[in-house]
C-alpha cells in the first residue's frame, strides 16, 4: 500500500491511527482536518469552560507522537471524492490519492431554523472556537439561555451556572434529556437543577430571537411568553460533515451506513464515528451514536481492517456519563419505558442515588443513573453483560455481588 | 515484569490491603473510600472476592479516555492516571469491566491502582497470602504444580488404606 | 544521614511478626514486613506499618510527670521521680506491710523476659503481688493446657490435614498464623471454625459452626462421644501416655446427639461431619482455642475438653498436629526459688488457688475490691507498666474508683492513657524499637532478638525496675548494667551470644525440635513423658481434684454457663465483649489518626431480628445496661448468619463507647478466676 488517508482528526481518526499502526508501522498516513490545529477532545470542552481543566489540557497528548510515526497533517477541507479513481479534492486546490480512505469527519453543531438565531451572541458548544467565544461571554455577562437540553447543552448550562450566571433552559420536548434519561430521571434532574438556580422550560418552541440595540436578547416562545438573556447557547442537533460525498458513489443519508467491518458500499472506503452509522449492540444494522467511546471503538475497528486485519464490531452500546449540578449523570443502553418491559430501582439504603436497572425479555438492556460516582463503576461491570446479551440469573439487588463472584470462577 | 496475582481462596476479608492502600494514597486516612483495592465478602455465598486493577495489556480505560490522561508507567508496566490531566468525566469508570476505577470526590478526578511505583502495599499487608507480587511465569508455574499436587492427592485418596499407621 | 533498614520484631501486638524498619536521623519513616522472618515472611498488618506514625506522634510522652496539689501534671526530672517513688513505696511498706504494694505488667510489654523482670521485682522488694493482663487473656488456656499436657502445645497448621479453630480469629488476632493455615489448606487441609460469630476466619471455613455461647465444652464432649463410639481413637497413644481414659469413656456416654444438639444448637449432621473429618485427617489434627473460650465461666474445662480431642486423635507432638515445645536453656530470672513469698498472702491466691499455684498470678479483679475495702489487708501502692485497666478491665468504674484511692499509682507508658490520668507519676516508656530483648517460639526453637535502634533517652522496662529496686535496697537482684548485659547473661547457658542472634533477627534456630519425643522417652526406658504430676497426659487431673474447688472435679465435666442456667428476664440479651479488631489492640492505637478515621466509634453488633424487636436501625444510638452499669453506643446490624440470635457483641477499647462500664467483675471461672467477659446479661434501649 502506498497511502492511507483519514478525513478528520477527532476520536475516530485518532483511534484508527493507533489501531492501524499496531499492524502496519510503515504505510504513510495523511490526516485531513478542516478545523486544523492540534487534536483535542470535544468531551473536555465543558470541563475547560467550567474551569475544572486548564486550556492546555484540551489537547490529546499521544496525538503529538503520531507525527513521529509517519503521519502527515493537512489543514484543509475535502470538497469532493472521486471513488472511481481513488482521490479526494481539497479546498487548497490539491488532489490526494489514497489506497484506503477513512471518512471520520465527524459532525458539526446546527442552529435550528428559527428567525434571528444566526447572529453574534448566539453560540454553539461544539468546537474550540465556541469554547473561546463562550469563555469571553462568561467574563462579563450575567444571564444566559440554553436552547436544548441534551448532554452537551446541560453541561454548558452547568458551566455557566458555576460562573454565577443565571441560566434558563428551553426544551422543545416535554422533559429534559429525553435521549439520555428516563421520565423519572428527567424529573429528578429538573428538581436538582432548580435547587441550584437553573429554571427549565419544557414543551417550549422558540418562534424567534430578537436582539435589542444594547445587545440584550429576547427569546420569544410560542404561547409561553419571552425570556431574556445576555447571550444564548444552542445545543439543538448536529449534522454529519459528509457534503463532499454528494457526487460520489458512496451511499449516504444523514450519515454513512457501514457494515460490522466499518466498510461503506465502496471497496477500500471506510467510515467511523459521528459521520457513520454502524451496528448497535442491540442488533440494529445502522445506528449513529455520536459518542466518544463509540467513535473510539469504530475507529479502532476501521484502522485494524484497513491494515489488512479482519475484525468485526460487536456493535455500539450507547453510554454517557458526566458530572453536573452536583450529581453524576450516566446512562447506558435502553432505559426508556417504551424500550423495556421490566426494571428495578435500587433502594435509598444502597446509597447509589437514583439508579434504574432495565430489562427486556429477561435480559439486562440498560441502566440510568443520577447519583454517586462509585455507581458508575458498577455500570462498567454491567456493560459487558448488556453487550453480550448474557442472561443473568440473580435478583437485581444482588447483581454487583453476582458479577464480582463470577470474576474468579473457573 | 511483576504483576499482582490474586488467590481468593486464601482471602478472609481482613481488609489490611484496603487500609494500607487508602493510607499510601491519601497519606491521611485508612478509610475504605480512599482505597483502590476492594474486598467484599458475600455471606450467603460464603465467598470473599477481592479485586484490584489488573493493569491489562490492552486497557479499555486507556483507549476511551478523552483526555489521554491514562498512560503506562514504563518502570512498572502499571496503567496510571495522570490526575493533572483528568477532567473527572468518568468514562474510564464506565469502560472498566471490573469496576476497578474509583473516584476521588474531593479532587473530582478518577483514581486507580498505580502498583505503588513497584512496591504494592496491598501485597505487603496481605497477611493471609492471597495477594502476591510476582512474575507471570512464577504464578503460572505455581498454579501448575498446585494442580499437579491436587490431582495426585485425589489419586492417593482413592487408593488410601482405611487404617491409620503409626508412622503417618 | 542516610536511611538504614533494620530487621527486628514488631511489638504492636503479641504475634511478634518480623519487620524491617526504615530509620533515618533517629526516626522511623516506614515499617514493612521482614521477608527473612521465618513466620510472617515479609507480610505485615496495618498496625505494624502504622507504628511508623504511632512512634512519632507529637503527644508521645517525653518527660516524666508528677501530679501536683491542684491535680495537674508537671514535668519532673526522671531521677527525682524515681527517688520519690521508691521512697514512697518503702514508706507504704513500713506503714501498711510489705504486701501493700505491687507491680502490674500490661499487654503492651511482652511475656517471658519482660514479664519475669516484673515478677522478679515484686519478690525482690518483698511483695508477692504481681499482676498482669494474663488474668483476662491467656492464663485460662495456660492452666487448661498445663493441666492436660504440662505445657502448651502449638498447632502445626502448615502440615495439618484438619484445622479446628474454637472462638479464635487468626487473621485479626494472630495475623501470620493465617499464612500457615493457608499453607495447610493449600496442601488439602480442611478448616472447621466454631464461633458464635461468623468472623474473618469463618469466611474460609469448610465447616462453620455457629454455637450457642458458652457451650463449646458440650460440643467437645459430643465429638469425644462419637470418636469413642466409632473407635476413632489412637489407642497406642492413649494406653501408653495418658491417664483417665476410662473416666472419659464413662462421662462421654451421656453426650448423645440429641443432648448435644439441645445444649449447643449444633445439629447432629454437622457434628458427624466434623467427626468424619477427624477420622480422615488424624493424626494430623491441629487445633486452637481463642480467648472466646476463656471468657466464660466454664472456660478452663471447655478448653481441656477441646484439647483432649487432639490427644485422642493421636495428634500430640506429631507433624501436622500439636507440637510440644522444647526449652532453650534460659535461666529463670524469677525469684520463686530464691525468695518465695507464695505463702505470704498474695491477692487472690485463696480465692483462685489454681491460678496462683500454676501461674503465680494475683487476681486483678479482687485487687480492686481489696483496695477499696482494705480487706484482708490494705493495698496502697501500685507500679503499672504497659497497661490501661481503666479502659480494658472488667467494671471500669470500679477500677477507676480503686486506682484513684491508692496512695501511690505510677504508670509507665508511651502515651497518656485513661489510667495514667489517675496516676501520681507518669513515666515515659521506651518502645520496642528502643530496647534490646529476646522473644522465642518453643515449637520451632527459634529466638528473635531486637535492639535499641532508636534513642530518645527514654527509660526501658529494665532500667525502670532496676532503678526502683536499687533505691529500695534490692539492687543486688538486678546486677546487670543494662538490657544488653541482661540479654547476654540470659543467653550464656545456651551457648549462644547476642551477636549470633543478631545475625538472624528473623529467627535464630537453636536446634531441632523432633516429633514424637514421648515415644523416644518410652523407648529409652523413661517413665515420665510429659511435665505433669503423673508424667502422662492427664484427662483426669488428680491435682485439680485435690483442690476441692466447689463444682470442679478432676475430669473436665461440662457445666452450663450461668446465663443458660439462670436467664434473667430483666436482662434478656447476652452480650459478648472483646472481639479483636484489625486496627487496634485492646485500648491502643485509637490515637493513630488514619486508623481512628477509619473506625472512630465502637458498635453494638446485633442480629437483624433483634434489631427489629428493639426498633433500631444501623447507626442508631442505644443504651446498654447490665446490673453493673450502663453505657451508650451505636448499633451495627449484622447479616442474619453473622451472629447468634439473642446475643450481641461489643469490642472493648473505645473510650467513648466503653463496654467495660457494664462487664461483670464478679462472675468468674472458678479455676482460672477469669471474668465472664463473653456472657454479660444486658438490656438494650433505643435513645
Amino acid at each position: 500500500m502506498e497511502s492511507i488517508v483519514i478525513i478528520g482528526n477527532g476520536a475516530a481518526g485518532l483511534a484508527a491511527i493507533k489501531s492501524f499502526r499496531k499492524y502496519d508501522p510503515k504505510t504513510p498516513i495523511t490526516v485531513i482536518s478542516k478545523e486544523g490545529g492540534a487534536a483535542y477532545s470535544r468531551v473536555l470542552l465543558p470541563y475547560v469552560l467550567r474551569g475544572k481543566l486548564t486550556y492546555d489540557k484540551l489537547f490529546i497528548p499521544y496525538a503529538e507522537k503520531f507525527k513521529e510515526l509517519g503521519v502527515e497533517y493537512i489543514e484543509s477541507e475535502v470538497l469532493s471524492l472521486d471513488d472511481k479513481n481513488n482521490f479526494i479534492s481539497l479546498s487548497d486546490g490539491r488532489q490526494l490519492a489514497y489506497d484506503k480512505l477513512l471518512i471520520a469527519s465527524g459532525s458539526r453543531a446546527l442552529l435550528p431554523p428559527v428567525e434571528g438565531i444566526d447572529q453574534p451572541g448566539v453560540h454553539n458548544m461544539w468546537t474550540i472556537k465556541d469554547l473561546d467565544a463562550l469563555t469571553e461571554e462568561f467574563k462579563t455577562k450575567k444571564e444566559a439561555i440554553v436552547v436544548g437540553s441534551g448532554f452537551v447543552s446541560l453541561q454548558a448550562a452547568w458551566a455557566a451556572r458555576s460562573h454565577g450566571i443565571r441560566v434558563n433552559i428551553v426544551e422543545i420536548a416535554d422533559r429534559i434529556m429525553p435521549l439520555v434519561l428516563d421520565i423519572r430521571g428527567s424529573t429528578i434532574m429538573t428538581e436538582q437543577m432548580a435547587k441550584l438556580g437553573v429554571d427549565v422550560h419544557t414543551s417550549a418552541v422558540t418562534e424567534r430571537v430578537e436582539k435589542a440595540p444594547d445587545g440584550r436578547f429576547s427569546l420569544v416562545l410560542k404561547d409561553k411568553g419571552t425570556i431574556s438573556a445576555d447571550f444564548i447557547i444552542v445545543g439543538a442537533g448536529v449534522r454529519a460533515n459528509i457534503e463532499f460525498l454528494k457526487d460520489s458513489g458512496v451511499v449516504f443519508n444523514r450519515t454513512v451506513p457501514v457494515d460490522d467491518h466499518m466498510r461503506t458500499n465502496v471497496a477500500d472506503i471506510y467510515a467511523a464515528g459521528d459521520a457513520a452509522a454502524g451496528p448497535s449492540a442491540f442488533g440494529d444494522e445502522h445506528v449513529t451514536h455520536a459518542l466518544w467511546p463509540t467513535a473510539v471503538e469504530m475507529g479502532t475497528i476501521a484502522g485494524a481492517n484497513m491494515a489488512g486485519e479482519n475484525t468485526s464490531y460487536s456493535g455500539s452500546l450507547n453510554m454517557n456519563v458526566t458530572e453536573m449540578f452536583g450529581v453524576t449523570v450516566a446512562s447506558m443502553g435502553k432505559f426508556n419505558d417504551s424500550d423495556i418491559d421490566n426494571y428495578y430501582v435500587y433502594g435509598d439504603e444502597t446509597g447509589k442515588g437514583y439508579c434504574k436497572l432495565c430489562y427486556k425479555n429477561d435480559l439486562i438492556v440498560g441502566i440510568c443513573l443520577i447519583g454517586t460516582p462509585e455507581t458508575v463503576g458498577m455500570m462498567g461491570k454491567i456493560r459487558p453483560i448488556i453487550r453480550r446479551r448474557l442472561a443473568v440469573d440473580c435478583p437485581p439487588a444482588k447483581l454487583d455481588a453476582f458479577l464480582s463472584l463470577r470474576f474468579f470462577e473457573r | 515484569m511483576k504483576v499482582i496475582t490474586i488467590d481468593p481462596t486464601k482471602c478472609v476479608g481482613c481488609r489490611n490491603c484496603e487500609l494500607a492502600c487508602a493510607f499510601i494514597n491519601s497519606k491521611t486516612t485508612c478509610e475504605r473510600k480512599a482505597s483502590m483495592i476492594r474486598v467484599n465478602h458475600y455471606i450467603d455465598e460464603h465467598a470473599v472476592i477481592l479485586m484490584t486493577c489488573l493493569h491489562c495489556d490492552d486497557p479499555w480505560c486507556m483507549a476511551v479516555c478523552p483526555a489521554g490522561a491514562i498512560v503506562r508507567d514504563p518502570d512498572t508496566n502499571a496503567v496510571v492516571i495522570d490526575q493533572d490531566k483528568c477532567a473527572g468525566c468518568k468514562m474510564c469508570m464506565l469502560a472498566c469491566p471490573y469496576g476497578n476505577i474509583h473516584f476521588d470526590e474531593e479532587r473530582h478526578v478518577s483514581t486507580k491502582c498505580t502498583l505503588c511505583g513497584g512496591r504494592p502495599r496491598c501485597v505487603g499487608h496481605c497477611i493471609s497470602g492471597a495477594l502476591n507480587f510476582e512474575e507471570v511465569e512464577e504464578y503460572a508455574a505455581k498454579t501448575r504444580s498446585k494442580v499437579d499436587e491436587q490431582m495426585s492427592r485425589r489419586m492417593r485418596m482413592k487408593c488410601r488404606p482405611t487404617e491409620v499407621s503409626d508412622n503417618d | 544521614m542516610t536511611e538504614k533498614c533494620i530487621d527486628t520484631t514488631c511489638r504492636m501486638c503479641g504475634t511478634l511478626c518480623g519487620i524491617t524498619a526504615h530509620i533515618e536521623n533517629n526516626k522511623v519513616t516506614e515499617i514493612e514486613g521482614n521477608p527473612r522472618h521465618i513466620f510472617n515472611k515479609g507480610r505485615i498488618c496495618i498496625k505494624g506499618s502504622s507504628a511508623a506514625t504511632w512512634l512519632n506522634l507529637p503527644d508521645r510522652l517525653r518527660k516524666p510527670l508528677k501530679r501536683n496539689a491542684s491535680g495537674n501534671f508537671e514535668e519532673i526530672d526522671l531521677n527525682q521521680a524515681m527517688d520519690e517513688i521508691a521512697e514512697k513505696l518503702l514508706k507504704l511498706q513500713q506503714e501498711y506491710g510489705a504486701n501493700s504494694i505491687g507491680i502490674w505488667k500490661g499487654e503492651g510489654i511482652d511475656f517471658e523476659q519482660q514479664e519475669n523482670l516484673a515478677r522478679r521485682f515484686a519478690h525482690a522488694v518483698g511483695t508477692p503481688n504481681y499482676f498482669s493482663n494474663d488474668t483476662q487473656c491467656y492464663a485460662s488456656r495456660h492452666i487448661a493446657f498445663y493441666l492436660v499436657y504440662g505445657c502448651w502445645p502449638l498447632a502445626d497448621y502448615a502440615n495439618a490435614s484438619l484445622i479446628l479453630n474454637w472462638g479464635t480469629n487468626a487473621p485479626v488476632s494472630h495475623s501470620h498464623w493465617m499464612q500457615a493455615i493457608n499453607e495447610g489448606r493449600e496442601k488439602g487441609a480442611k478448616l472447621v471454625v466454631v464461633d458464635t460469630r461468623y468472623t474473618e476466619i469463618a469466611r474460609q471455613a469448610d465447616i462453620y459452626i455457629q454455637i450457642r455461647p458458652g457451650t463449646d465444652g458440650a460440643l467437645g464432649w459430643g465429638i469425644i462421644h462419637d470418636m469413642i463410639e466409632r473407635d476413632i481413637i489412637d489407642h497406642k497413644f492413649v494406653d501408653n501416655f495418658t491417664v483417665g481414659y476410662d473416666k472419659v469413656v464413662e462421662y462421654a456416654k451421656s453426650f448423645t446427639h440429641e443432648k448435644v444438639a439441645e445444649i449447643t444448637g449444633v445439629q447432629p449432621e454437622t457434628m458427624i461431619q466434623v467427626v468424619n473429618e477427624i477420622a480422615a485427617a488424624r493424626p494430623r489434627l491441629a487445633s486452637w482455642p481463642g480467648c472466646g473460650l476463656e471468657h466464660q465461666i466454664n472456660g478452663v474445662n471447655n478448653i481441656r475438653t477441646m484439647t483432649i480431642i487432639d490427644a485422642l486423635a493421636g495428634a500430640t507432638d506429631r507433624e501436622g498436629g500439636m507440637r510440644i515445645p522444647i526449652g532453650f536453656g534460659f535461666p529463670d530470672i524469677t525469684l520463686y526459688e530464691d525468695k518465695p513469698l507464695m505463702e505470704s498472702g498474695p491477692i487472690g491466691a485463696d480465692a483462685f488457688p489454681v491460678l496462683y499455684d500454676m501461674r503465680h498470678e494475683c487476681h486483678t479483679g479482687l485487687l480492686m475490691d481489696q483496695i477499696l475495702s482494705g480487706k484482708p489487708y490494705p493495698f496502697k501502692g501500685l507500679i503499672m507498666t504497659a497497661a490501661n485497666p481503666v479502659l480494658t478491665n472488667a467494671n471500669s468504674q470500679k477500677v477507676k474508683r480503686a486506682l484513684s484511692s491508692l496512695e501511690l499509682l505510677v504508670v509507665k507508658d508511651l502515651f497518656m492513657t485513661e489510667t495514667a490520668r489517675l496516676a501520681n507519676y507518669v513515666i515515659p516508656a521506651a518502645s520496642y524499637l528502643e530496647r534490646e530483648e529476646i522473644f522465642t517460639n518453643g515449637a520451632r526453637r527459634a529466638a528473635f532478638i531486637t535492639g535499641k535502634y532508636l534513642d530518645y533517652g527514654l527509660q526501658t522496662e529494665y532500667q525502670f525496675i532496676k532503678g526502683l529496686a536499687e533505691r529500695m535496697g534490692a539492687g543486688s537482684y538486678f546486677p546487670w548494667e543494662d538490657d544488653h548485659e541482661l540479654t547476654e547473661w540470659l543467653l550464656k547457658p545456651t551457648g549462644h551470644t547476642a551477636a549470633e542472634l543478631h545475625t538472624a533477627p528473623g529467627g535464630y534456630i537453636f536446634g531441632d525440635n523432633p516429633c514424637n519425643k514421648h515415644w523416644q522417652k518410652l523407648a529409652s526406658g523413661d517413665k515420665r513423658f510429659f511435665d505433669t504430676p503423673t508424667g502422662k497426659v492427664e484427662f483426669f487431673s488428680e491435682y485439680l481434684e485435690s483442690k476441692h474447688i466447689p463444682g470442679i472435679e478432676g475430669l473436665p465435666k461440662y457445666h452450663a454457663p450461668y446465663q443458660i442456667a439462670e436467664p434473667d428476664p430483666e436482662y434478656p440479651y447476652l452480650l459478648s465483649t472483646g472481639a479483636r479488631k484489625q486496627k487496634f489492640f485492646h485500648g491502643r492505637y485509637h490515637n493513630i489518626p488514619q486508623l481512628y478515621k477509619a473506625e472512630p466509634h465502637g458498635h453494638l453488633e446485633m442480629h437483624p431480628d433483634d434489631a427489629k424487636k428493639l426498633g433500631v436501625a444501623n447507626g442508631d444510638t442505644v443504651r446498654v445496661t447490665s446490673r453493673i452499669g450502663s453505657f451508650e453506643t451505636f448499633v451495627q446490624i449484622m447479616h442474619p448468619k453473622e451472629i447468634f440470635k439473642g446475643s450481641m457483641q461489643h469490642t472493648h477499647g473505645f473510650a467513648d463507647e466503653n463496654v467495660n462500664n457494664i462487664t461483670y467483675d464478679d462472675v468468674h471461672d472458678p479455676i482460672s478466676g477469669f471474668p465472664a467477659l463473653k456472657s454479660v446479661q444486658v438490656r438494650v434501649e433505643k435513645i
